[in-house]
């Protein structure tokens, strides 16, 4: 069981801001959904002590070996509206600037500014 | 009661809840089972482009309806523009030879 690299499609399918880390950051997002079954099966083997040592060890390798996009500690959260990789609000999929341009304006529902 | 009983116990709650039964508290790898995957929800954090300008343009030309792309309109002319200032895009060279007379001439 080898891990492939798959291709690079030739068309953006971004539908927001797009700039070549977003497009990175998608890359590996998709490297990592379309692998975590496998990955999740090889964790498995490593940690169940009631298999042989030899099966772990293999597991354990082939871990170790596997592409960097395969793991999930290499995605990072990216603001749909700029790209940026900072301070960026989950729920809205915005960094801070992004967020307080948006809200001011009106395009989130549910936000408004605080005033006491 | 019997400790044996407990244990018959346990089994059957496992059995039902289809739970590990691990009596002896072995590491069996069954919590990365257990979990949950994430894949479907990381992948889809960037909003995927559904439809394209082009293809609402081609669908409204079924009906005989004509849309107006202003990107596009302002593309034409300018081409057209660079044309009549003689700047416009050379001939294409579809042969080998015809490419190698462009050269010679400059």
């Amino acid at each position: 069981m080898s891990m492939q690299f798959p291709k690079i499609p030739k068309k953006v399918n971004i539908a927001g801001f797009v700039n070549t880390r977003v497009l990175r950051d998608d890359k590996k997002r998709q490297v990592f959904a379309k692998y975590e079954v496998q990955r999740q099966a090889l964790r498995y083997a490593v940690r169940n002590t009631s298999l042989p040592a030899r099966t772990r060890v293999q597991a354990q390798l082939e871990l170790a070996e596997s592409h960097s996009y395969t793991r999930s500690t290499t995605i990072k959260n990216r603001c749909v509206a700029s790209g940026t990789a900072r301070s960026i609000f989950r729920d809205f999929k915005l960094n801070r600037y992004q967020f307080r341009l948006q809200a001011l304006a009106g395009e989130l529902p549910g936000v408004r500014k605080a005033s006491w | 009661m019997a400790q044996s009983r407990i244990w018959d116990l346990v089994k059957t709650q496992c059995r039902i809840f289809s739970l590990n039964y691990n009596p002896d508290r072995l590491r069996l790898g069954n919590k990365i089972l257990r979990q949950r995957l994430r894949g479907p929800t990381l992948a889809s954090w960037y909003p995927k482009q559904t439809v394209s300008f082009r293809q609402l343009q081609n669908s409204y030309k079924q009906f005989g309806l004509t849309t107006f792309d202003e990107a596009e309109d302002d593309r034409e002319e300018a081409i057209q523009v660079a044309k009549m200032r003689g700047k416009g895009r050379p001939k294409k060279k579809r042969t080998a030879a015809e490419s190698r007379s462009a050269k010679k001439k400059k």
